[in-house]
């Protein structure tokens, strides 16, 4: 979808009111007559029928025959230079719904010798064109052509841009006529209504601009009623404007011949002359065939630049599909592979918009302006767009034109706004008009033609290189390609969820069973001991008792390893149940459930004032029953041991000190401290499966708070655990 | 005193098997000791048949029925027993090394009567056989049947 964004057009459409299709009269350099399809009876004529052709009344019989054989025929056109009552004329005729209308003009000059000419003529300009490759050496060999041809002062090829305006790319002369090689004549220099008839009926002829019109008589048709339809007639009388335009242009007589690219209006041959001149049917045919020849190879030529494009444009998107495989996410990819990213539609800067944010390379407008330009898009509900000048459409934008003017912009979900974007920057063209069109739009009286084809230049600013439909091809199907990679990407992180939630259920059952397989051996060596304790503890000796008591005591720490590696991973899984915590009342709790393992020892508790908690109690527990039972068994020997526990009320978080006057520990181990089985004490010193404290700490970093431990060794340690306060809108209560 | 009904033991493991009786042997309980070596023996007895098509009926005082056993395992054992609404008032005492709470929850569900998780400590694990030999094989009446009993 191209957007055009067509000036507010200074249309002379004029057109769209003149009938230019049913002028009622024809140029008076021939004769026209339309006769009954069947009875061949003469329903109208011009005028000057009886001048041209000496002609009274109805059909001589010879005429009458033949265009009876060709009525009754296939052929579509009918073409005779043939004696017509007293005179030779070149006899043409077409079908229409109004009747067979037969036009008459003098013979060409020479019969057959000039029809030998033509074909050789037309046999050069196949050979000429076909070795050359570029547009602009076709149009000059064909210009060269017609003007050899015709006999024409100076002929122009020109070609239309997307909005009409002409350019002239070739040009041959003699000097006559002013050159316009290179000029451009804005869109309204040909209404939009005599675009559509040329499309139609591919060449025109004015042999006098200042002709008077012989009038077509009765001016209705009598079949239909209506006036009658000249689309098709080579004598078609053209409109007063357009010969007026004409004389402004200082020329006496003209001939045009369309060229048709994919039945577009691609262009037009023109011949001028200052004076009047005649081209007979024979060259005019020539001509016509000229311009197929050439509408054919601008077509051929097009297409192969624009497959050579395509291919280009096509490897970029490959080389970068294949770099954005490997990449994170896509905007990451596209980010590492900006050269490529921008060369996809020839740009020189591209961004990416996403839920996530903006990204973007190279000449590109501020992030916030890429931003806005995302929701305009949005709001316009289109899923692309490709506009050469943004200021036009968006005039605030003009802040940044000279960085990106173009943006050409495909949409990549079909839910959120999300854009890939290329910009080109503004391209400042000198352009030289053939007069000045700001003055053809000030016409006041639009029935009156423009009168200046004085050169005028015109600076072109805020407007990009246009941007072609192979850009816009190669954006869409990067458009589908970043699409895939999106419904890729979603489909490897399903397949990672669900791979993590049977890892997660093996790991599970793993833990279960160890918990019923790992602990019965344990508990046999135990039991089995007792039971020989039991029965033979009174016959062994003291050392056998010991070794007895020794595989008592190691099956039990092992099975109390077990229990405690089996509560720490359980704490990974169990989900909390938050709630507020009396933490006084819980360190009330904990220090009675200690109570019968201290008797005999002196202690003093300094508990100072501690501010509830939003946590989970059971795990909070854990963690003071750990805190607690490492200050009592690390301060053993201490007499009195001191124990302090302390808490803060923070701006966010609530705080906890458990500390005492123990062995302490050695600051630089204290990373070690929070691991699973790192211990920094012996085990005959103090007994323990170095678990608690990593417990502690991911009970607390599931609660999204912070441990510390401060330490000096045999100056007691202290640790520091913070919980954060309940966010109100998270956990209503 | 009630008729001393058996105590039904439901054991895969040997050696806690071994140390179960001795448990069992040490609280000097007068009941008879009746072992099945997995979940389907267990519902056998229970039901009287197959190898206990035989035997003399009578529910037993209590079954102390390990969670993890072949072929139909504890907490199958446990649903039959309480959804069979002659069989559902026989006391079952899950013993069970698995200190997983979803079997502890999953057992409360069934109706279990008491939950033991295997002490290491032999002791400890001695105590608590005894604390429920002697409450669910002697202080435990059953409740009364529809045509009595003794």
């Amino acid at each position: 979808m191209n957007d055009v964004t067509t000036d507010p057009t200074i249309d002379l459409d004029a057109c769209a009111a003149e009938p230019i299709r049913i002028p009622g009269g024809i140029q008076p350099h021939g004769a026209l007559m339309v006769v009954d399809p069947v009875t061949l009876e003469v329903l109208q004529a011009s005028s000057n029928l009886p001048d041209v052709t000496g002609l009274v009344g109805g059909l001589p019989e010879a005429l009458a025959a033949e265009l009876r054989d060709w009525a009754a025929s296939d052929s579509p056109a009918f073409m005779r230079t043939m004696a017509v009552g007293a005179r030779n004329l070149q006899v043409s005729a077409h079908r229409t719904a109004q009747g067979l209308i037969v036009e008459f003009e003098e013979p060409p000059a020479s019969g057959v010798e000039a029809r030998d000419m033509l074909y050789l003529r037309l046999r050069q300009f196949l050979e000429a064109v076909g070795e050359v490759d570029d547009i602009p050496a076709i149009a000059a060999i064909a210009v060269r052509e017609v003007r050899a041809l015709t006999g024409f002062d100076r002929v122009l090829l020109y070609s239309f841009d997307a909005e009409g305006v002409g350019t002239v790319l070739a040009e041959n002369g003699n000097e006559v006529l002013p050159s316009y090689l290179n000029l451009r004549f804005p869109a309204a220099d040909i209404p939009a209504q005599a675009r559509e008839l040329y499309k139609l009926s591919r060449l025109r002829l004015i042999p006098d601009a200042n002709y008077e019109p012989a009038p077509i008589e009765p001016p209705l048709s009598p079949l239909d009623g209506r006036p009658l339809d000249l689309s098709f007639a080579a004598l078609r009388s053209v409109s007063p404007v357009h010969l007026e335009y004409m004389r402004n242009m200082g020329t006496g007589s003209s001939m045009s011949i369309s060229i048709l690219v994919e039945g577009e209006l691609w262009g037009l041959i023109s011949g001028h002359s200052r004076d009047p001149r005649r081209v007979d049917a024979q060259v005019r045919t020539a001509c016509d065939v000229l311009g197929q020849i050439l509408s054919l190879q601008i077509e051929a030529r097009e297409q192969a630049v624009r497959t050579a494009d395509r291919l280009a444009l096509k490897n970029v998107e490959a080389e970068l599909v294949a770099k954005l495989s490997t990449a994170l996410n896509y905007q990451t990819g596209l980010g590492d592979n900006a050269e490529l990213w921008k060369q996809l539609a020839r740009a020189e800067g591209a961004a990416v918009v996403t839920e996530e944010g903006v990204l973007s390379v190279g000449s590109a407008p501020p992030e916030d302006q890429i931003r806005r330009i995302a929701e305009r898009l949005s709001e316009m509900d289109v899923t692309e767009l490709a506009i050469e000048s943004m200021a036009q459409r968006w005039p605030e934008t003009e802040a940044f034109a000279e960085r990106a003017s173009g943006l050409l912009a495909v949409s990549i979900s079909q839910i959120h706004s999300n854009w890939l974007m290329w910009f080109r920057p503004e391209v400042i063209r000198t352009v030289e008009w053939a007069g000045e069109p700001q003055k053809q739009r000030e016409l006041g009286d639009r029935l009156h033609p423009r009168k200046s084809f004085q050169l005028w230049k015109e600076q072109v600013r805020l407007r990009a290189t246009p941007w072609g439909q192979v850009d816009v091809e190669s954006a869409r199907s990067f458009r589908s390609s970043i699409q895939n990679f999106v419904l890729r990407r979603a489909e490897e992180r399903a397949e990672l969820t669900n791979r993590l939630v049977e890892i997660n259920k093996e790991l599970e059952s793993f833990s279960y069973s160890i918990s019923h397989d790992l602990r019965a051996p344990f508990r046999h060596v135990v039991g089995f001991a007792e039971l020989l304790n039991d029965r033979a503890g009174e016959r062994l000796d003291p050392t056998s008792r010991h070794y007895l008591q020794s595989i008592t005591d190691a099956a039990l720490s092992a099975g109390q390893l077990v229990d405690d590696l089996l509560n720490f991973s359980q704490l990974g899984r169990a989900g909390l149940k938050f709630s507020r915590v009396d933490v006084s009342k819980l360190v009330a709790e904990v220090r009675r459930s200690m109570e019968p393992e201290l008797e005999g020892r002196e202690i003093e508790w300094r508990v100072g004032a501690l501010p509830s908690a939003w946590a989970d109690p059971a795990m909070i527990r854990q963690v003071l029953q750990n805190l607690l039972h490492n200050a009592l068994k690390y301060s053993a020997g201490r007499n009195p041991a001191i124990v302090t526990i302390e808490g803060e009320d923070l701006s966010d978080s609530t705080s906890y000190t458990v500390s005492d006057n123990g062995v302490g520990f050695d600051p630089a181990y204290a990373h070690k401290l929070f691991g699973v089985f790192q211990r920094l004490h012996r085990s005959e010193e103090f007994e323990g499966t170095g678990i608690g404290l990593a417990l502690v700490k991911r009970v607390i970093d599931r609660h999204g708070g912070t441990i510390t431990a401060h330490g000096v060794v045999d100056g007691g340690a202290s640790f520091t655990f913070t919980l954060p306060k309940r966010l109100r809108a998270e956990h209503p209560e | 005193m009630a008729d001393l009904r058996p105590i039904l033991l439901v054991e895969d493991n040997p050696r806690d098997l071994e140390l179960t009786l001795a448990a069992l042997a040490k609280c000097q309980l007068a009941n008879e000791i009746v072992v099945a070596r997995d979940g389907a023996e267990a519902l056998d007895y229970l039901n009287g048949r197959n190898a206990y098509a035989d035997r003399q009926p009578g529910d037993p005082a209590v079954v102390l029925l390990d969670l993890k056993l072949p072929k139909v395992d504890g907490l199958e054992v446990l649903e039959q027993v309480k959804t069979n609404p002659v069989q559902r008032q026989i006391p079952v005492v899950m013993l069970t090394s698995s200190r997983e709470e979803r079997d502890l929850l999953r057992s409360y569900e069934l109706g279990v009567n008491a939950f033991v998780v295997k002490p290491v400590d032999f002791n400890a694990f001695f105590e608590a056989i005894q604390d429920l030999g002697m409450f669910w094989a002697i202080l435990n009446e059953p409740p009364p049947r529809g045509n009595g009993h003794g």
